[in-house]
């Protein structure tokens, strides 16, 4: 079943188009990988079908909804964004910070209900931050407050889950702990998340979407995007990609 | 749940200094002769409602606007509130215009609309291409009370009324009426359910426009209708009370720094905690060198900054 349909699709800053005219499908319960240099418009995507940015040409469908079509609460209820850079706030426990995702859930005079809780301890649960949950996230690491950020959108309970660059500045052991427990997740969600680590994104994502200048160069199942060829049209990186003896994921090598 | 039950001790604790409000003061009045006499019913009663309703006003009008700017050091006034209705009550003040509308005299009319006529140019001056940022209309604030400074300076020079003007700028409740009194009570009620029924949305603003939006929060119009709610609110306070510091800046960081930013506490707490800070300020600004009266604004200023410092200063040693 199509998740999110994306049409000719055509957005950007002002005059500036970032994206151009982008046609694209992703499934329920895909992940899919958005990878590409800087600049190549991962995160203009992202924020296009989070509704942040408004949509020049063309259509976003979510579940056979046209976004702009839909309330913003409406639309918050089916997808959730997590930024590159969240900044904590002071003042919030993790508990708090997570149950603000149900914000598009509640109306006018309507405060968080059992059920709400309930959803919020799921998102706990999920992203197994339990521990922590009484803590100020003003006081947590860096891999801590990104799982956080993760639960909080995650307890928008959203069909189609979008994350910019959730592991960029993470350690590697965090990079795989979130990787896990993303995927785990994955069931009736839809993840779409940007990377610079094409490793990883290999590992963990069904599809990747390689992205230069706005264009699709490639999409498909890993190995078919993570080619020598594609990965020199994109990046101007001269590189081997070899079968990861155990994982059997393709793995990029660059070369000197 | 713990933090009910601190709001319904605060709001006894209300109850109690208001009740010995009525006893304090330069002249002893004896229980019995409460009801008839008019120095309690004329003159001490309309002035602790008028201190709780202007200290919950002014918090609450604080609380919003730090929230929807997103700025520790924004306050009621920042968005030219003060400035206008400082040119309003100057004018009135200045220019000796007396009559009243409906029993309302003309110093706390004027300074109620010049009051609002500054926000509503801050918002629009602030408002580019249907959207407005935090930034440019705190800019637009401070260059709206810069402007309306000139002219409240002109005024006085032109007029010669330094000395009413400069008492009406630094507040007091002193004169309030009953009347006024009563007319402070919608925009309480109406201010605090609106402020207390956004606190989702002030809550997801916290974390930026971006996320507020991703959530579900219609921004611009969120901001729109908690800017005026604030502006109502601080309006209506500073016609009858004039310019009465500290209060609205200080009693959210206060609440902030004891129970944390959730709004859904933080606007009962900072409404229930104005109110107690401006009753009691009151009453130490009206019996500490009685029959002298202390300005409040003084009174709070010099009690209150030190142990709000002291409370931050311990906060801060605590977190290392």
């Amino acid at each position: 079943m199509t998740a999110l349909l994306v049409k000719e699709l055509e957005c950007g800053y002002g005059s500036h188009i970032v994206i151009k005219g982008l046609n694209f499908e992703v499934n329920l319960g895909e992940v899919v990988g958005v990878v590409g240099p800087n600049g190549s418009g991962k995160t203009t995507l992202l924020r296009a079908i989070s509704g942040l940015l408004p949509i020049k040409h063309g259509e976003v469908k979510i579940l056979s909804h046209e976004i702009s079509k839909l309330t913003r609460r409406e639309l918050a209820q089916k997808v959730a964004f997590v930024p590159q850079l969240m900044e904590p706030v002071a003042g919030f426990t993790v508990f708090e910070m997570v149950l603000l995702g149900r914000t598009p859930h509640l109306t006018r005079f309507e405060f968080a209900s059992e059920e709400d809780f309930q959803v919020t301890n799921w998102a706990i649960e999920e992203l197994k931050v339990e521990d922590i949950r009484d803590q100020q996230v003003a006081e947590l690491s860096g891999g801590e407050f990104q799982r956080v950020a993760i639960a909080r959108a995650l307890a928008q309970d959203p069909k189609l889950l979008l994350l910019d660059e959730p592991i960029s500045h993470l350690d590697i052991r965090y990079q795989i702990k979130i990787m896990k427990l993303i995927t785990k997740l994955k069931k009736q969600r839809t993840i779409i998340a940007t990377f610079h680590d094409l490793n990883i994104a290999s590992r963990f994502c069904h599809r990747l979407m390689l992205l230069k200048k706005g264009e699709i160069i490639a999409f498909g199942r890993p190995d078919e995007v993570l080619t020598p060829g594609n990965i020199w049209k994109a990046y101007n990186i001269k590189a081997q990609v070899r079968e990861n003896p155990r994982s059997r994921h393709a793995r990029v090598v660059w070369l000197p | 749940m713990r933090k009910k039950n601190l709001l319904i001790i605060l709001f006894l604790i209300l109850i109690l200094l208001g009740v010995a409000a009525l006893f304090l003061g330069s002249v002893w009045v004896p229980p019995q002769e409460f009801l008839s006499s008019p120095i309690i019913t004329q003159i001490r009663l309309p002035r602790i409602f008028g201190a709780v309703l202007v200290g919950t006003l002014l918090a609450t009008a604080g609380v919003i606007l730090q929230g929807v700017l997103r700025n520790p050091l924004a306050d009621p006034y920042i968005l030219g509130v003060s400035s206008g209705a400082g040119v309003g009550a100057a004018l009135a003040l200045g220019l000796k215009i007396t009559p009243s509308i409906f029993g309302i005299s003309a110093i706390p009319l004027s300074a109620f609309v010049f009051a609002l006529v500054a926000v509503f140019t801050v918002y629009n001056l602030a408002r580019v291409g249907g959207r407005t940022s935090p930034e440019t209309l705190i800019l637009a604030g401070v260059a709206v009370s810069a402007f309306a400074a000139a002219i409240l300076s002109l005024i006085i020079i032109l007029t010669g009324q330094l000395q009413s003007i400069y008492f009406w700028l630094l507040g007091g409740l002193s004169s309030i009426t009953w009347l006024e009194v009563f007319n402070l009570v919608p925009y309480t009620v109406i201010g605090l359910l609106i402020a207390y029924f956004y606190s989702k949305e002030l809550n997801a603003l916290l974390f930026g426009e971006e996320m507020a939006m991703s959530m579900g929060v219609e921004v611009e119009r969120v901001r729109q209708v908690l800017i005026l709610a604030a502006a109502l609110m601080t309006a209506a306070a500073v016609s009858v009370s004039g310019l009465i510091g500290f209060v609205g800046l200080i009693i959210p960081h206060f609440v902030r720094l004891i129970l944390g930013s959730n709004h859904r506490l933080l606007v009962p707490f900072s409404a229930l905690g104005g109110a107690l800070l401006v009753l009691g300020a009151d009453i130490i600004s009206r019996t500490a060198l009685s029959p002298q009266e202390i300005p409040i604004g003084i009174v709070m200023s010099l009690l209150g900054a030190p142990f709000f410092l002291y409370l931050l200063r311990r906060r801060r040693s605590g977190e290392k």
